[in-house]
């Protein structure tokens, strides 16, 4: 019986001064080794919901939260993120200011995390290698973080979080500001992870991405979670065409007027297309 | 190519190699001694153990070309003004016009101005043998908060990161039409167009970057482990201890009548 | 609220990353007066503002590090001076504590402050290791001519400090405010460490899907 990575239970939030609650209502169940993606509109609560179960919200903004966020089975009111730190990690859409700015050198930047939470300096050493390694990142390891690209940052970010060798990690728009090469290195490496057993939750814009890669969708709309479930089902749901949108297969299908249910994926949108002609 | 703000000067000479404490203690007590010493015979001897220290380490042509643009004008200035108007003065030397020089002022001018260089050779040394990595790191060994050891290292690289893209905004500002030159009133008027954005972009970050610190566990209260170790030894360790006691050992003979 | 209290929170994480850029601050504002060839050091902007978003420790530290940093780079004659940069920081984080940028008298009140603090601890300085003098040739001619005219030294050596302080430290005061007042709302509610208890009402749920 594989462990709860992180609950929701009857979650709602509301920033410090904001009129409106950011998210009502949330309850979600995910296991340990899932790999989910979290989608919507814009002002949806995704983002919200990476930083509650990171549990930035509420220590880190104030505000007020109701429910509880169980990551691991700790209540994350009680923990503070510092703590967290050592089993979840939260990487961030923008890949210039995620950086310490207090190292000189890739690799340095790499251990970074694990001096700050104590580690020998052999096992530090061992991490920073294994992250690199991991994000294919190696061959810049003497670098000044400031000289990289982008998609080489976002990397190093990354790889800075894996020192940490955290169980569970939040991806908030990952590649939102990278170019194509630097998308498909992050996803391969995520691909991975979770191949190792690592829990993601990874909130992303491209819905046939999140087709492809995640196993389970959770939709959210305006703050509460519209479908949760196989991608196939999440988006053949009226309410989730609507509010959120169709992969472009999906689409196609639907403009095609092929009977449900729509394929959301590009192997199966090609099966399906084939079949009227065949 | 990115870089930190240093004056770091490559180099493998003994003081290269001593440990930043000693280099630290030696530095700031060698500034203490040149103040507390009463004379002017004293303190040129101290600038001229300086002054072998620096060749020493190899970086005399570089830091003499550094500190003579500092130390000129300032000691011509001491000697303009004191020698002019110290209320000691009473032996004429030179008089420019109605403007009479005395060798009392000019002495107690040229006291200050050969403690300020000392002040001065002394810091340079340091700087130019030191890596502000290396000084933070040793720092932090002997207690210094890692929080406080982040807000020097990252303080290092901001600043020149700062600086150009105040280059930057300066370039923006004056193609839309800013203009930084001519009279006094109109160039201070460009002060606030170039500053306000200057500050609004450097704090823009700061939300972020403080939350990704913390997903880092940044202020995680644990026993810090060192990040490389320095060579000290018994002599270094003496060393420290002999100049941290001469300071207060000066003062006391200075009490006693040293002068 | 005691004037300890000012000091009492330890510093967040928002906080600690504040003071370098606070740090940058002071130095960009030095480096744009040298480049507009102003007559002013403007050196303390980031240590005030920091102050005022953020307390004595922050302003305090800001201004300590500077001063470290530039005597260590570029100008070793100001480093005895680094404690009164420290006390700049804390001076303007206890006024921003009480809120006094947020009044005329208040502010009249910082920048009075301001200057008898750095004037204050400067002549000390001046009079100990520099034979009197600020290093500025206006106020060092002030006080050659005050010397001259029979004036006692420590006062002819606080009017020298003086007439540098109340220039410089007007245009400090006044930019960090004007730069206070013009950051977004929420940066100045981001910075400050001591939250005020929560009076609003509960906030309404997100709208039904």
């Amino acid at each position: 019986m594989s462990e709860l990575a992180l609950v929701f239970d009857g979650v709602s939030y509301a920033y410090e001064e904001a009129p409106r609650e950011a998210v009502s209502d949330i309850s979600l169940s995910i296991s340990s080794g899932e790999w989910i993606g979290v989608t919507g509109p814009t002002n949806a609560g995704k983002s919200t919901l990476c930083l509650l179960a990171m549990g930035l919200a509420p220590h880190f903004f104030g505000g007020r939260l109701k429910g509880s966020v169980l990551a691991f089975g700790r209540d994350s009111r009680t923990v503070p993120v510092i703590e967290r730190s050592s089993e979840v990690g939260l990487l961030f859409q923008n890949p210039f200011t995620q950086i310490s700015g207090a190292r000189e050198r890739v690799d340095d930047e790499v251990a970074f995390g694990p001096e700050c939470h104590g580690l020998s300096r052999p096992e530090v050493d061992m991490r920073v290698e294994e992250a690199m390694r991991q994000v294919g990142i190696t061959h810049l390891a003497s670098r000044h973080p400031l000289d990289l690209s982008g998609g080489q940052l976002q990397r190093l970010a990354l790889a800075a979080l894996l020192a940490m060798q955290p169980k569970l990690l939040l991806l908030d728009e990952p590649t939102s500001q990278l170019d194509p090469a630097g998308t498909a290195a992050i996803f391969e490496v995520l691909a991975g992870l979770h191949a190792r057993g690592v829990t993601i939750v990874m909130v992303e814009h491209r819905l046939e991405t999140l087709c492809e890669l995640c196993p389970r969708i959770v939709a959210m709309v305006a703050g509460r979670v519209l479908a949760d479930g196989p991608p196939d089902d999440v988006f053949n749901h009226a309410a989730v065409q609507d509010r959120v949108g169709l992969p472009v297969f999906t689409r196609l299908a639907r403009d095609a007027d092929l009977p449900g249910p729509w394929p959301v994926r590009l192997a199966d949108s090609t099966a399906a297309f084939e079949s009227p002609i065949a | 190519m990115a870089g930190g703000l240093s004056l770091y000067a490559e180099g493998t000479s003994l003081l290269h190699r001593a440990h930043p404490l000693t280099k630290g203690v030696v530095t700031l007590s060698a500034v203490a001694l040149a103040f507390i010493a009463p004379s002017i015979g004293w303190v040129a001897a101290l600038g001229i153990i300086l002054l072998v220290l620096v060749a020493l380490a190899g970086v005399l042509r570089r830091l003499l070309a550094v500190a003579l643009a500092i130390l000129l004008p300032i000691t011509l200035l001491l000697l303009a003004v004191q020698g002019f108007a110290n209320p000691n003065n009473r032996t004429v030397v030179f008089a420019l016009g109605p403007i009479v020089y005395y060798r009392e002022g000019l002495a107690i001018a040229a006291l200050a101005a050969v403690r300020i260089a000392c002040l001065v050779g002394a810091t340079f040394l340091f700087s130019f043998t030191t890596r502000p990595a290396d000084l933070s790191e040793a720092l932090m060994q002997r207690g210094l908060s890692p929080r406080m050891g982040y807000v020097l290292q990252s303080a290092l690289q901001i600043i020149p990161q700062t600086l150009d893209m105040a280059g930057r905004i300066q370039d923006a500002q004056r193609a839309r039409g800013l203009e930084t030159e001519g009279s006094l009133p109109r160039r201070a008027r460009a002060y606030l167009p170039l500053m306000l954005p200057l500050v609004l972009s450097s704090l823009v970050a700061t939300q972020e970057r403080a939350m990704a610190l913390e997903v880092r566990g940044f202020g995680l209260r644990v026993k810090r482990i060192s990040r490389y170790e320095f060579v000290d030894s018994a002599a270094q360790r003496i060393l420290r201890w002999v100049m941290a006691l001469a300071v207060p050992g000066a003062i006391a003979a200075r009490i006693a009548g040293w002068r | 609220m005691g004037i300890l209290n000012a000091f009492k929170v330890r510093m967040n994480t928002l906080a600690i990353v504040l003071i370098p850029v606070c740090i940058a601050i002071d130095w960009a504002g030095h480096a744009i007066a040298s480049t507009l060839k102003l007559p002013l050091f403007l050196d303390s902007i980031g240590t005030v503002l920091g102050g005022l978003l953020a307390g004595p420790w922050v302003g305090g530290i800001a201004g300590l590090i500077t001063n470290f940093i530039s005597s260590g780079t570029v100008d070793p004659i100001a480093a005895p001076y680094s404690i009164i940069s420290l006390a700049i920081g804390i001076a303007a984080g206890i006024a921003g504590y009480y809120g006094w940028h947020k009044t005329w008298q208040g502010r009249v009140a910082l920048y009075v402050l301001i200057v008898l603090v750095a004037s204050i601890g400067s002549t000390p300085l001046n009079i100990n290791l520099y034979a009197g003098q600020s290093g500025v040739p206006t106020g060092d001619a002030i006080y050659a001519a005050l010397v001259k005219g029979g004036w006692p030294t420590w006062l002819a050596a606080y009017i020298d400090e003086a007439s540098g302080d109340i220039p410089d430290k007007l245009i400090t005061v006044v930019v960090a405010i004007l730069i206070y007042f013009g950051l977004p709302n929420r940066y100045r509610a981001l910075f400050s460490v001591w939250r005020r208890p929560s009076t609003e009402a509960e906030p309404a749920p997100a709208a039904s899907v």
